[in-house]
């Protein structure tokens, strides 16, 4: 069943834009473009929110590193958000519970005004990424740039292999020494540090990889969007609707995120085109849906949609077989 | 031969109240150790001055040698000390046998290497047929013994346990004695428990010390503690010791 529903998923998620591009449209690319981003911070965030059970409300700072520095390309990019985090993260592992969480949205506040006055990366005037010609289409997809018609299917390929490598290190990382060590800092701190585990040490290694996910996403934005503007790439925004797409589709687990990305984040762009001329246009009315739905899963399933019986529900009806005799 | 634990005058104090005064005490190796004294007389306190969750205002703690009397919780399990708590603390979330996994990964970096360890330990505590239960849903005797499988797991050569018989039915206190007794011939451990049920530590314990508002008022074998004056009025009320 699992494997089935898999299987559907992946061919799905590789050859729905490609009827659309022959047809000429690129708005669905472009949702899935960010069904994939937001699917992807999810699986980041669920690393320190899910399994390390940290509630970090200011993963965004991460993001915004990485656009800001994509200039540098992925790789370095990455490696210095895991540096800031690891630098910014380490004194805040002496707090546990509402006061880590209050202490990732205090620096993720530092890093506005840091943003938006910093002239070395952008300031208020923000970065842009000049566009190049490429030769190839092997040239455009390594150094993440494409334009023109294919633009919009450029970048959802990009999203779709950075998506699905992150979900692959994700699934080592849940099955490696981290996933075990970072769930029993969840599950009891102390315990954890009686059986020889540096929950400082691992708290950082948790958030770091977290950060790692944002920065590598704020690359893929920063190129997407060819500009970086601070407000832009800090806002609240990046944080929330993961850590709403983890809590829908399943806290600590490891395609959680992926559900709830897909199900939330298509609900605002269909809100926006079908109420696009109505009189409900621009009233917010996705951040009500979205409001409702964390309601109702809060309420009825607080563990997220994937902890329901799915199995049970799908499994192949087997011909009835007669009661044994008594 | 050097002692494996030595505790040299600890003190610890939480504002005004002496919780350990200038406890020493020793545990040699191979030795089963009972440290038994009323509600509230410091042997929570000492333990966790032992592990490094306190650490003790004054006086030094020395395990195998290197001093121990700062050091963090996590270093001195990986110098060969694990413990049991007196209110479980299980990892709930996970099954028995990840928490077990997760102890045995302090010995290695190897998940698979871990699992067959934790494997094995559940065997030994009987656990094996629960490894896939989430611990919170284990009876109070399982998440007992889980605590005790998930510290062996550490590779201990001196394991603390808690009042890991509280609590406990008569049936499941004698198994757990036999446990107990298990660890230490079998897997050749040393032991120290806290309790303050004398029928279990008593025929337990090779040596017998004696906490009261704090102070050690006896160290020595069980036969003789049982006679010892200061601990039949602690226990007893200075009157009945009087008569």
């Amino acid at each position: 069943m699992g494997r089935l529903a898999l299987a559907v998923g992946v061919v799905a998620a590789i050859v729905y834009p490609i009827p659309l591009q022959l047809q000429g449209t690129t708005y669905y690319q472009t949702v899935g473009f960010l069904v994939l981003i937001n699917a992807m911070l999810g699986l980041g965030w669920n690393v320190i929110g899910g399994w390390a059970g940290q509630f970090d409300f200011g993963p965004q700072v991460f993001f915004g590193v990485g656009a800001s520095t994509a200039w540098l390309g992925l790789p370095a990019a990455v490696a210095v958000a895991v540096v800031v985090c690891a630098l910014l993260t380490y004194p805040l592992t002496r707090l546990r519970g509402h006061y880590f969480a209050i202490a990732t949205v205090a620096i993720w506040m530092i890093a506005q005004p840091i943003g938006a006055t910093w002239e070395f990366i952008g300031g208020s005037q923000g970065l842009f990424i000049p566009v190049k010609a490429r030769a190839s289409v092997a040239a455009s997809a390594l150094s993440l740039q494409f334009s023109g018609p294919t633009k919009a299917l450029g970048y959802y390929y990009s999203a779709l292999a950075l998506f699905a490598l992150t979900l692959a290190l994700m699934a080592l990382v849940e099955r490696s020494k981290l996933g075990y060590y970072f769930r029993a800092i969840r599950d009891d701190q102390e315990a954890a540090e009686g059986i020889g585990i540096d929950s400082r040490l691992y708290k950082v290694l948790a958030r770091s990889i977290t950060a790692a996910v944002f920065a590598a996403a704020g690359v893929l934005y920063a190129f997407w969007a060819l500009s970086v503007f601070p407000e832009q790439v800090l806002e609240l925004n990046w944080s929330t609707l993961p850590i709403m797409a983890t809590v829908v589709g399943g806290i600590g687990r490891l395609w959680g995120p992926v559900l709830g990305a897909v199900i939330l984040i298509p609900i605002a762009q269909i809100m926006s085109t079908t109420l696009g001329t109505g009189p409900l246009a621009g009233r917010g009315i996705d951040l009500i849906v979205y409001g409702l739905i964390i309601v109702l899963i809060a309420a009825f399933r607080p563990t997220g949609l994937l902890s329901l019986p799915w199995g049970r529900w799908f499994r192949r009806r087997r011909p009835a077989t007669p009661a044994p005799a008594p | 031969m050097a002692p494996l634990l030595s505790v040299e005058a600890a003190t610890k104090r939480f504002g005004g109240l002496l919780a350990n005064k200038e406890i020493s005490l020793a545990i040699e190796p191979g030795e089963i150790v009972g440290l038994i004294g009323p509600n509230g007389a410091g042997k929570t306190t000492l333990f966790n001055c032992i592990t490094g969750y306190m650490h003790p205002d004054e006086g030094r703690i020395a395990f195998d040698g290197a001093d121990i009397t700062h050091t963090r919780p996590e270093r001195i399990c990986g110098l060969g000390v694990a413990r049991t708590w007196q209110v479980v603390r299980a990892f709930g979330r996970m099954t028995a046998l990840d928490n077990v996994i997760c102890g045995a990964l302090e010995r290695t970096n190897r998940v698979a290497e871990a699992r067959a360890r934790a494997v094995d330990l559940l065997d030994f505590t009987e656990l094996g047929a629960r490894k896939h239960v989430a611990a919170a849903n284990l009876t109070l005797a399982d998440k007992k013994r889980l605590e005790i499988a998930r510290a062996l797991a550490t590779r201990p050569r001196l394991l603390l346990l808690d009042e890991a018989m509280s609590g406990l039915t008569p049936r499941e206190t004698a198994a757990a004695v036999q446990l107990v007794r298990r660890i230490h011939e079998e897997l050749g451990v040393t032991i120290c428990v806290v309790e303050h049920v004398m029928e279990v530590v008593m025929p337990l314990s090779h040596r017998v010390v004696v906490l009261d508002y704090g102070v050690k008022i006896a160290d020595g074998r069980p036969h003789d503690i049982v006679r010892d004056e200061l601990v039949i009025s602690a226990y007893l009320g200075a009157r009945r010791a009087a008569r």
